[in-house]
């Protein structure tokens, strides 16, 4: 039978404010523990929370770039659960008035653009982190060691339809929502530090039925390569399931890196019932036209401009989405080498290839301040006329990493530009067949990969400074003769 | 009216545990409590004329600007803790 599967994500920003989401203790990102705390966020009975400013206006940007409709009337709800890193016994989040609703964000998949719908962007607060502390086993756990830091630290939710319909897609999603939270400036975005964490809603359906299978969450994804790898295997797993005549169980699985496979992992103390109701101490949330009207006058150029600045050089969609996806100063100097060499292919492979692959050899992580768009436009400038080779371009641009010099002076320096007059290069290709009868012999003989190496003894003998592909043109016109 | 819903799941969700005989009781109490609640159900009013009121309290909300303070010490904040080691609040063992 054939199976269709769907996929829903909610991912979990983490806002780079300085204070936290309802209390004024600073956002740290350190080792030691428990550290940057109040009453509030310790969940201390008496304490008072009032939102942060700066939080609800990253949401609300957020929300806007994804067209989200803006709830003007919000407010806060409280969704009760018992668990020792939320020490109040509740979260303060949104129900059924969240920030942003009905939303869509534009990703590119398979060197094509598509659109992922989202279903709401709302706010709420983290909670600390907890160590179960023992034989290193959770379920076989002594105690449970608590670090409160990261309690109340603000976190945008965002959700997806269950619109996606493979690991790929997935992928671009987070891929995209990651660059968007960057260029928004809202969130550092890292997976490896947490400020992006995802959920996976997976469920299979009979290909010819209308109704959604059941829904399995997958949880610990802590990379795009294991969330890829989940989505895959959940999907296979729930497939064989139904095949075998099962019936998939409506749970939470956890994502175990290790073995690559989801566990059923064992359901938080009592159950789901979240009981949300509004939280007394928070009055409503106007978020009135004149708020939304100054956010929306902050609004920076999101990554599908971007894409469509540099498909306008004549980019594909993939070279585009790869660009915009880079550091802000990649795509700054692809436009501004752009601009002189107006050649959109050779400008990308230099920047995304030869570039970063020698500031990689090198260990920079940023260009020289002497290193100059100009300087690359040049290079490019140069081999595209012919007064150097490729192979030149490189060391080229080699040096330049290295020291303030101009392409022209390395190039004069090192003696790489290249002989372009076809006369004097005719001389020296008869002077090679000549010196080389026999191998001329052979060649006619149909050897014909000899013809390569008489072209080295024309570059060699001419200290390497010809054009090898005039030199291997004037050769073939010899031998015909 | 009578018991409308299950003590034993009302009970689970709050993490408080009860005797048969509190059971009964808290039953009786709560379904009373339950009686005054259903009168609002019972009210008549229409959305297009009265005011429609969706949070207990009628101020707007004032946002606080995103300036840090400080707040407790380290020492402080673990003071009350009954337990602690290594700079971290010790507790009995809890698990997903």
């Amino acid at each position: 039978m054939q199976y269709n599967p769907t996929i829903g994500i909610e991912t979990h920003v983490e806002l780079k404010t300085n204070s936290k989401m309802f209390c004024r203790c600073k956002v740290v990102d350190t080792e030691e523990p428990n550290v940057s705390l109040c009453p509030t966020c310790l969940g201390l009975p008496g304490a008072l929370p009032v939102p942060n400013k700066k939080a609800i206006e990253f949401i609300t940007l957020l929300a806007l770039s994804t067209n989200c409709k803006i709830t003007k009337q919000g407010m806060f709800h409280r969704k009760n659960y018992f668990y020792p890193d939320l020490p109040k016994n509740y979260q303060i989040s949104q129900f059924d008035l969240p920030v942003g609703i009905n939303g869509s964000l534009k990703i590119v998949l398979n060197d094509q653009e598509a659109e992922v719908a989202i279903e709401r962007v709302h706010m709420e607060e983290d909670t600390g982190k907890s160590t179960h502390m023992g034989t290193g086993r959770i379920d076989s756990a002594t105690s449970t060691a608590l670090d409160f830091n990261r309690s109340g630290v603000p976190l945008v939710e965002i959700v997806t339809k269950p619109v996606l319909k493979t690991s790929l897609e997935a992928v671009a999603y987070i891929e995209e929502l990651r660059q968007l939270v960057l260029d928004l400036g809202i969130s550092e975005g890292k997976l490896e530090k947490g400020n992006l964490r995802f959920d996976a809603n997976i469920s299979v359906a009979n290909s010819e039925s209308d109704v959604l299978g059941t829904k399995v969450e997958i949880k610990n994804m802590n990379s795009l390569r294991s969330l890829e790898r989940a989505i895959d295997y959940e999907i296979e797993r729930q497939i064989k399931a139904l095949n075998n005549g099962e019936i998939i169980a409506q749970e939470t699985r956890h994502w175990d890196e290790g073995k690559e496979v989801t566990k059923p992992m064992r359901s938080k103390e009592g159950s789901a019932d979240y009981r949300y109701f509004s939280d007394p101490d928070i009055p409503n949330m106007v978020l009135d036209e004149e708020f939304v009207n100054i956010i929306k006058s902050k609004m920076p150029k999101l990554p599908y401009q971007k894409r469509l600045e540099l498909m306008q050089t004549g980019l594909s969609i993939g070279e585009a989405n790869i660009l915009s996806k880079s550091n802000d100063w990649i795509v700054k100097l692809f436009h501004d080498v752009y601009s002189t060499t107006k050649n959109s292919s050779s400008t990308y492979n230099w920047i995304t290839g030869e570039l970063q692959g020698q500031m990689r050899k090198v260990e920079i992580n940023e260009l020289p301040s002497w290193f100059k768009a100009d300087s690359l436009s040049e290079i490019i400038n140069l081999i595209e006329s012919n007064k150097i080779s490729f192979s030149s371009g490189k060391v080229i641009l080699a040096a330049l990493l290295v020291k303030n010099v101009t392409p022209y002076d390395v190039a004069k320096e090192q003696n790489l530009f290249q002989e372009n007059d076809s006369e004097k290069i005719l001389q020296i290709v008869k002077n090679v067949i000549t010196e080389n009868s026999e191998v001329v012999v052979r060649i006619k003989n149909g050897e014909d990969k000899l013809i390569g190496f008489l072209v080295g003894l024309i570059i060699k003998s001419s200290g390497g400074s010809i054009n090898p592909s005039i030199a291997k043109d004037l050769l073939s016109k010899e031998l015909e003769e | 009216m009578s018991n409308q819903f299950d003590i034993d799941n009302v009970s689970k969700l709050a993490s408080i545990e009860l005797e048969e005989t509190e059971k009964n009781k808290l039953s009786q109490d709560l379904s009373i409590i339950l009686e005054h609640v259903q009168a609002i159900s019972n009210l008549e009013f229409d959305i297009s004329v009265d005011e429609v009121f969706i949070h207990p309290l009628e101020k707007q909300l004032n946002l606080q600007e995103d300036v840090v303070e400080e707040f407790l010490t380290h020492e402080e904040a673990l003071s009350n803790a009954p337990e602690s080691k290594d700079g971290k609040f010790i507790v009995p063992p809890s698990m997903e």
